[in-house]
Parts: C-alpha cells; structure tokens; sequence
C-alpha cells in the first residue's frame, strides 16, 4: 500500500514539477522531488520496500525524462542505500534536518548523475549542469522541508495500520 | 533482490550508454497517465494565474464609485481579454503563415511540460503517434529552430531542445554563406558554432540558419545570432557562441515539421522568417 502511495505521489510530483519548471523558466535547476522520497524512504522504509519504492520511483523520473537508459532507476536505489547507512549515523526527526539531509542526498544523486553522463558522453557539459547545481540544492531543501509532514504523515498512516494487523 | 534492483538498471546503462530504448507497453501506460496530468495541471495553472491576474488587477478600485467601478472592472476586463486574444491571434496568425509557407506540412503543439531532470533538456508536447509525428521530426516556431521529436507515445512526444549539450544542427551564415555545426551549451541559454574553418567569413551578429545538411532540419531556418567570434593563433578552425533565436525558457506553442525535406524554409529577413499570410 506504502509502495502505491509512494509510486502516485511521485508521480503526482514529477507532473507539478515539469510543469512549474515550464512557468519558472528554469533552465538547468530541477526540484528533485524523487530525491527527497528516495531519502525519507533511506530514513524509515525496510530494506526490500525501500529499495523497491526507490527503483519505482527511479523508473518514473527515467521515463520522464525522455531518454530512460535506467541511470536514475540505479541512482535512486544506489541513494537509497547510501541513506539508509547514512541514516544509521545521523539523528533525523525535524523537517530542518530532513531539508538538510534531502539536500546533501541531491547534492550526491547529482554529482553522480553527471560523472555517469559524463562518463558516456564526454561531451555532455558538465560545467553547465554543474552551474545550476546550488540553485537545484535550494529548491530540492525547500520541497523537502514542504514534503516532510506529508511523507511523515503517510509513514504514520502506514505504521498504525500494521499494529492494527498484527494485533 | 536489492543487489537485482541495483546492479540491472546500473547494467543496462553501461550497455547502451545514453541511446535511450523505445518504450514498452508499462512506459506507454505511465505516459498515458502522467502526459494527461502534466497538461491537467497546465491549464489549471494557466487559469489560476489569469484568476491572480484579475484579483490583483480589481484590488486597487474596491473605494472608488460603485457603478463607474463596476463599469470599469468591466471594460479592463476586456481590454485584458482582448490584449489577450490579440496577442494570442497575431501568435496564432504568424503560426499560420508560416505553416502556409513554412517548410512541409506542419502541425502546432502545445508545450506541456519541461522535463524534470535537466539531462537531456527536452519538452513534452501534447502531439505524438495518433497525429502522425514520428521520431526525429523537427520542431520550430516562426522564431526559429527549437529542437527535434526524441520519443513518441500515443498524444504526446518529447522534444530534445537545441540547446542540449548532444544536439548538433547543421548551420550556415546568411550572409556569407559559412557552413559549420551548432551544438548545444546546455543550461547557459547559447550555442556553439564549431567545424567552421578559419578561413569562413564569420563577424559578430550574423544570422545563423540551417543548412539541411544534417538530414534532420530543412534548411534556412533562423537557429540565432552570433555573439563572440573565437579565432586563436593555431589550429584549423574558429569558433562562436550563438544567442537562438527561440526564446527556449518561455516557449508556449510550437510546430511540428512533418515532412521536412519536401520543401526549403520560407525566406528570413532582417532575423525572422517571412511569413507571407501575414506580412
């Protein structure tokens, strides 16, 4: 059910954002919504459901990016996991914490992104996704902090009704 | 499982690189969901900020005379609907023209939303298979070039801008008939001419349009204008950045080239193409 919810909120996401993107003639900065999930999802998902939901929503941010070659469906799993050891070290409850947290995971997901982009196309340019890097941390801390009492809430949602199961 | 989920898309991108695969029938099923949602949510946009627009425009006349304000709020509105479709009819009769005249048969499509990850930069627009626009189409406005189709699916494509950092056009200069290749800078808004040999009679501010031989863009459309001229001491060529001419952040409509070899561009004067139903 978490899985769904995750999947149609991302979705739900991605549509707002390309769209918003559109109104705010954003060139090269993105609002990376998925990062965001992929690390609440680091902090409070299982393993198995975790890594699932982020390959999800990896898939989703790959289709809709008009070229799926699987990068960001392997980005979202691998900062997944990276989140979830990183989770381990560091104490996240407040929405500040999490902002800072979704931002260091973008700040990760995007320097990866471009090294593999690179890596395949020496002749992608760097410098210039590179330079819409600080403005893109911004905004994906912004949305985090906007979509923490939400995912909170649907983690909760989640959690009451497996005590209820198994109860 | 985790190690699956990981290392299989991490494969597959190692295999193919960044030659994107055709979609299947799940990409094809989410397309049909999110295409349709992505332009739900544009025209919702679209209507709340012309609801904004007029709120804001009615808030400074709540003291004045009831009955002048309320012929006032009236005949703004008005002015404010008909500014709207003036602005709107002389887009859509400048799209007309240039279709009338433009190079091949041509379709406008409604841009719908920007890609949300910046590689590659591309739209979405609300034209796909069931109008007949198939992969490596070009997609202009009367401005000039805008990028060509990558992916089609049902109502909807993609369209890899000329500014993305793979793209590469053919070009000429207007003026003294130069050959070279634009290619996109990415994010900063420009091109870069390059293959253009030193020995090309390239200035500052010369217009720059297709050449048709990249066996994608028809030729003699307007791409942009040169800004910078690079020419170093040493090696064979010289080298630009060009300003395009489409104003890429805030493109709302644009054309799709059916059938782009069948005939040449309409002529371009003085940096726009002549569109002959209008001018």
């Amino acid at each position: 059910m978490k899985f769904l919810v995750t999947l149609l909120l991302s979705l739900l996401l991605l549509s707002i954002e390309s769209v918003a993107v559109k109104y705010l003639g954003l060139t090269v900065s993105r609002i990376d919504v998925t990062v965001a999930i992929v690390a609440f999802l680091g902090l409070r998902a299982s393993l198995l459901e975790g890594a699932f939901s982020s390959f999800s929503v990896g898939y989703l941010l790959d289709l809709m990016s008009g070229q799926p070659t699987g990068l960001y469906s392997f980005l979202a799993v691998f900062t997944f996991l990276i989140c979830r050891l990183a989770g381990t070290l560091v104490d996240v409850r407040s929405g500040l914490s999490f902002a800072l947290f979704a931002t260091a995971a973008d700040l990760g997901h995007s320097l990866l992104s471009v090294f593999f982009l690179w890596l395949t196309s020496r002749e992608a340019a760097v410098t210039s996704l590179l330079s819409g890097l600080f403005l893109q941390l911004l905004l994906t801390g912004a949305a985090a902090l906007c979509l923490f009492p939400l995912l909170n809430r649907i983690d909760r949602g989640r959690d009451q009704s497996e005590v209820g199961l198994l109860r | 499982m985790v190690a699956v989920l990981l290392l299989y898309p991490f494969g597959a991108f190692m295999v193919n690189g960044r030659k994107a695969r055709q979609p299947n029938w799940l990409d094809r099923a989410v397309l049909a969901i999110s295409s349709p949602l992505q332009r739900g949510l544009s025209i919702a946009l679209d209507t709340a900020a012309d609801g904004w627009r007029g709120y804001a425009a009615l808030r400074g006349v709540r003291d004045e005379n009831t009955t002048l304000q309320g012929e006032n709020q009236q005949l703004r509105a008005k002015v404010n609907q008909l500014e709207e479709a003036r602005a709107e009819n002389e887009r859509l009769k400048r799209m007309l023209g240039y279709v009338q005249n433009g190079p091949g048969s041509q379709i406008p499509a409604r841009v719908v939303g920007v890609n949300p990850v910046a590689t590659p930069l591309s739209l979405r627009i609300d034209r796909g298979e069931s109008d007949g626009v198939h992969r490596g189409m070009p997609v202009v406005t009367p401005d000039g070039v805008v990028g060509h189709i990558h992916r089609v699916s049902g109502g909807y494509s993609d369209v890899v801008l000329i500014t993305d950092p793979n793209s590469k056009i053919g070009v000429r200069s207007q003026r003294s008939r130069a050959r070279a290749t634009a290619s996109g800078g990415g994010g900063n808004q420009t091109l870069h001419l390059e293959n253009a040999l030193r020995t090309e009679d390239l200035e500052e501010g010369d217009l720059i349009i297709t050449s048709g031989t990249d066996g994608v863009y028809p030729p003699g459309l307007v791409v942009g204008r040169i800004t910078t001229i690079q020419r170093k001491s040493y090696g064979m060529f010289q080298a630009a950045e060009i300003i395009p001419a489409v104003d890429i952040a805030r493109i709302e409509e644009v054309l799709v080239v059916l059938n782009p070899t069948t005939r040449p561009a309409p002529p371009v004067v003085d940096g726009r193409t002549v569109s002959g139903g209008v001018r």
